[in-house]
């Protein structure tokens, strides 16, 4: 163990000290705020012009939403209960662009729903959310308190406006959580591709450059392999935390300064003077609300880092196999490609789960050691049922059962084939290298 | 010392070592001779643990060798290589540590061997920037920090210049006279005849002689004299006349010269000395042993005869 950890050391002191680490560490995470700034600001743009029902049927909105004009919505009122199925399918319906229900319940629950046919822009979103609110706000104010509007905004509780896809009203097709997830899922795909292909590499130029041997007269070669794995492994570690630590200050950076979130009380101030749509930093994001307000990230990262982990060995010992094997640095690539492949699946398992969270394919995916990194991020932010926690334990025990099943495997592969040279790899050398003990 | 103990390993149907049996003793230098493929290599191998005979066994100080010893042994493969990367200090402080040494002692080693050496302004140069002599001193260096008693060298001299070899040999010769134990697998003949005490020629996979090299050389000498004079060469010739044969003659220059003979009849090397005193100026005369490349190159060429027969 101590040879082990002693090899794993210098692991970590070479990837670290690699410029390729330090512009990774870097360059990843301010990619990352790059694009999350992107998606803030300009996340969902849609149709440029609504038409919007208002259906409301026990008139407590009198008719009125705004004193004049806006040039991006045109209300209608409708004095009835109008059903969403009503309202997605009848003829009468269907040159509006998106209905307000606001039921004899507003009042005290504070919840209105907005039932779309297109996706809205964020804009379009803020736009009809701020002006539904403030009617609501001063019907209320009405008829429940003798305040003036400015007070009355001081103490308020915001408005819940739940937008509804008239199409796919339980959202199973674009659950933001669940993309979330997927975002997670990606970033261990691009660590295990990055790191594991560092480990193919390192052991291929150890291998090109014989220092194996002078290393092998001192340490076996599984210690050899597992500290190399380890080290790496570990080097990736301290990159991801450097990209968490990047980019959970950015993202603070950006909640505090970039956007504010408009349902804080505190910063609710700032929409009285003016017209405090029309400024960027008001406006509500459902992006934001994701990163900042449903997504646990304690919980993520927990079970992001066991995945990860398992992921890693998996994979690595893929590529610590081909990596000993390889007759010279460049064989060995037409190994690669299956296994950058078999990675890849996991991506595209992870955008199926997303998609068809509850087919049998997808718990497959869910078990299955290829695939399940990703795919069990995605259905950890869409949510396991009651009863439904052991599987991920299960997933996560396969997956790491099935990576020391690999590193057994690699490690038989690697003790017999690291010291072969010249030779070109062919499959049926890996097959001779495992059976040999 | 050491022990080899009958020691067979195949790669699928090729043999690389049939029953191979050596005893080293301790403080001897002791060369391992063979051509390319013989299995010089396998068999340095077995004895650091990288590879695992098929059958026999490899004894250290009585010992069945197992991965506890490995801190005896120092290792210089042929084919080396360092982590080019890394600082000379890293890089011995690394290997240092893998047999065994604390950081401390590493250290410690490292600055004895680089003064002996008179190069502590490498110490942290990277391994990229020496040359490549500079880069074998490190991995000598390497190989010998941890203050092992037996060495296993693969062709240690191979990359430096007559210099350096003399200094590598030199050091070779005070670490028998330590008391270490030292494997040499080497092609440069020379180096055997003037520093092993003993050695064994490998080939095909199997040891096919095996002894002091002294005794090497007097068992297979053809009884040839060779005689280094000032003078003239017809003289010579003439002196010699039926009682001796000249194999070959090396022209000094200034009527100097280098005559190998062979004796003819019952004839002595005193009888030799005697016929050319007063005909030639003699300047030495000598006994003709066969080089160790004289009889590397005869026992493989026989064995390859035998083969083919």
């Amino acid at each position: 163990m101590r040879n082990s950890w002693l090899l794993a050391k210098r692991e970590i002191r070479e990837r670290i000290g690699s410029r390729s680490f330090l512009f990774m560490s870097i360059f990843g995470p301010l990619v990352i705020l790059l694009l999350g700034y992107l998606l803030f600001t300009y996340g969902g743009e849609g149709k440029q012009h609504w038409k919007v029902l208002i259906a409301d049927p026990t008139g407590i909105m009198d008719n009125k939403i705004l004193a004049k004009e806006d040039g991006m919505l045109t209300y209608a009122f409708a004095d009835s209960y109008i059903e969403m199925e009503e309202f997605r399918d009848a003829q009468q319906f269907k040159s509006f662009d998106a209905m307000v229900e606001i039921n004899e319940k507003v009042l005290s629950n504070k919840t209105a729903f907005v039932f779309f046919r297109q996706k809205p822009s964020v804009r379009m979103q803020t736009h009809l959310q701020f002006q539904v609110e403030r009617r609501i706000e001063e019907v209320m104010i009405k008829r429940f308190t003798k305040l003036s509007v400015r007070d009355f905004r001081k103490i308020k509780q915001p408005l819940n406006v739940a937008f509804r896809n008239v199409y796919d009203p339980m959202d199973e097709a674009s659950d933001m959580r669940a993309w979330a997830g997927f975002f997670f899922g990606c970033i261990i795909f691009v660590f295990i591709f990055l790191f594991g292909m560092t480990v193919l590499r390192s052991i291929a130029t150890e291998k090109t450059n014989r220092i194996v041997e002078v290393l092998l007269a001192s340490v076996n070669p599984r210690q050899l392999l597992s500290g190399k794995i380890i080290g790496i492994g570990l080097s990736a570690f301290i990159q991801f935390a450097i990209w968490i630590g990047v980019i959970g200050v950015g993202m603070f950076v950006m909640r505090l300064y970039v956007f504010p979130d408009l349902f804080d009380a505190s910063n609710f101030e700032l929409l009285q003077n003016g017209d405090g749509v029309q400024s960027s930093i008001m406006e509500y994001n459902e992006y934001l609300n994701l990163v900042f307000e449903r997504l646990q990230f304690g919980n993520l990262l927990f079970f992001f880092s066991l995945f990860f982990v398992g992921g890693y060995l998996f994979y690595a010992a893929f590529f610590s196999a081909i990596g000993a094997s390889s007759g010279s640095e460049s064989d060995g690539q037409q190994f690669v490609i299956p296994i950058i492949l078999l990675l890849g699946s996991s991506v595209l398992a992870g955008y199926y789960t997303i998609l068809n969270p509850e087919s049998q394919l997808a718990g497959w995916f869910h078990y299955l050691p290829f695939t399940s990194p990703v795919t069990v991020m995605v259905r950890l932010t869409q949510g396991y049922g009651p009863g439904e926690g052991y599987q991920i334990w299960l997933a996560l025990f396969i997956l790491l059962s099935s990576s020391f099943a690999m590193l057994f495997v690699a490690g038989r592969i690697y003790k017999n084939g690291i010291l072969q040279f010249g030779h070109r790899l062919r499959l049926s050398l890996l097959f001779k290298w495992f059976k040999r003990s | 010392m050491l022990e080899i103990q009958h020691i067979s390993k195949s790669f699928g149907r090729k043999p690389a070592l049939s029953d191979v049996s050596l005893e080293i003793s301790e403080g001897e230098i002791f060369g391992l001779l063979g051509p390319n493929g013989a299995g010089k290599t396998t068999l340095i191998r077995v004895v650091n643990k990288i590879l695992e005979p098929d059958s026999g066994v490899v004894r250290l100080n009585g010992e069945i060798l197992t991965e506890r010893h490995l801190a005896q042994i120092g290792y210089l493969p042929e084919e080396r290589g360092l982590y080019r990367s890394m600082t000379v200090e890293a890089h011995a402080l690394l290997l240092g540590q893998l047999r065994g040494l604390s950081n401390k002692q590493s250290q410690i080693q490292l600055d004895l061997w680089l003064e002996k050496f008179q190069i502590t302004d490498w110490k942290k140069k990277r391994i990229e920037e020496l040359s490549k002599g500079m880069a074998q001193k490190v991995q000598f260096i390497c190989t010998v920090l941890h203050d092992p008693k037996l060495l296993i060298l693969d062709e240690p001299l191979s990359g430096f210049d007559p210099v350096n070899i003399e200094l590598i040999l030199q050091e070779l010769r005070e670490m028998k006279h330590d008391g270490k134990t030292i494997i040499l697998s080497t092609h440069n003949m020379k180096s055997v005849e003037e520093i092993c005490d003993r050695a064994a020629l490998i080939h095909q996979s199997k040891k096919i002689l095996e002894g002091k090299v002294a005794d090497l050389q007097q068992e297979r000498k053809k009884g040839d004299y060779a005689v280094r004079f000032r003078g003239n060469m017809i003289a010579f010739v003439n002196a010699l006349w039926t009682g001796f044969e000249l194999v070959e003659k090396e022209i000094l220059g200034d009527d100097r010269f280098i005559a190998k003979l062979k004796m003819r009849g019952e004839n002595s090397f005193e009888d030799l000395l005697r016929v050319l005193i007063g005909q030639v100026q003699i300047e030495a005369a000598w006994e003709v042993l066969p080089s160790m490349q004289d009889i590397f190159i005869e026992m493989v060429t026989a064995e390859k005869e035998v083969t083919h027969a």
